[in-house]
């Protein structure tokens, strides 16, 4: 019988975050369950969209970081 | 072994032992991912900088200190000094608000990328002007999950234990909050089709 997962799982899922034990019978729900598998799209759509949002700071910030550790010592 | 190809605690043993390049291999492995859920919260490019700095400096006084708590994982470590410095921040600021000479949308896009051409550069800002202003619209709670999670690597457990809520509450905000910004991205996509209107 095909175990029935939650939307929570499923977030748990898209985060790398479900139990190893609970991953492979998720894929295999996925497989058959369409509406399982639209939701789960869906899902990653958005957090691979969420990705785009990467500004960086500029070089002068990670130089002073990075100086300020050369120089402190206790 | 190469030192660039080593994961995040052997870097911070090595740090701890006095090898500077593993501390900029960490800073620059992490740098935009805690950046940018400083700029969420801040929303301002300079505060944002110094925030991220004074993140820095805090970890490193603490690992240089011997006081490092090995238990965790790193990045989810700088991103949590990170996000407590810019509430703090913003809780002030909230307090004794200061005025903004330029808009905080106009704030975020000032960010420059040299390898980047004109017309790559302004669909960048576009995108980040786009989503950022989708991620102010989600509700507090949301807001806050979506940016401890997808920015600053927290685990679930990690947020509900820093938020005070079950594991469950947590993952339910992370859902509501991506099912709310894929909603408003096909309402956003429909009124631009990329399709009617190529680049």
């Amino acid at each position: 019988m095909t175990k029935t997962f939650t939307h929570n799982e499923l977030i748990q899922y898209v985060y790398n975050e479900l139990p190893a034990e609970q991953t492979t019978p998720l894929e295999k729900a996925l497989k058959s369950d369409h509406s399982l598998a639209g939701t789960c799209a869906e899902l990653l759509a958005a957090k691979r969209n969420l990705d785009k949002l990467r500004p960086e700071p500029s070089v002068s910030c990670i130089n002073n970081i990075l100086m300020y550790s050369r120089n402190f010592n206790l | 072994m190469n030192i660039s190809q080593r994961n995040d605690s052997e870097l911070v043993s090595l740090y701890i032992a006095g090898d500077e390049k593993a501390f900029e291999i960490l800073v620059n492995r992490h740098k935009n991912r805690v950046f940018t859920s400083i700029m969420l919260i801040v929303k301002d490019t300079d505060v944002a900088q110094d925030l991220l700095q004074d993140s820095f400096i805090k970890a490193i006084h603490t690992m240089k200190g011997g006081r490092y708590n090995e238990e965790g994982k790193f990045s989810s470590w700088i991103s949590r000094i990170a996000h407590n410095l810019a509430i703090d921040y913003f809780r002030k600021e909230k307090r004794n608000p200061t005025i903004q000479l330029e808009d905080n949308i106009k704030a975020f896009n000032s960010l420059t990328y040299a390898e980047d051409s004109a017309e790559t550069l302004q669909i960048k800002e576009e995108t980040f002007a786009r989503l950022k202003a989708m991620i102010d619209l989600l509700p507090e709670n949301q807001k806050e999950v979506l940016i401890m999670r997808h920015y600053a690597d927290m685990s679930f457990q990690e947020i509900a234990e820093a938020t005070g809520v079950s594991i469950n509450t947590a993952l339910g905000r992370m859902r509501y909050a991506l099912i709310n910004l894929r909603k408003k991205m096909s309402t956003s996509n429909k009124v631009y089709d990329q399709n009617l209107y190529p680049q």
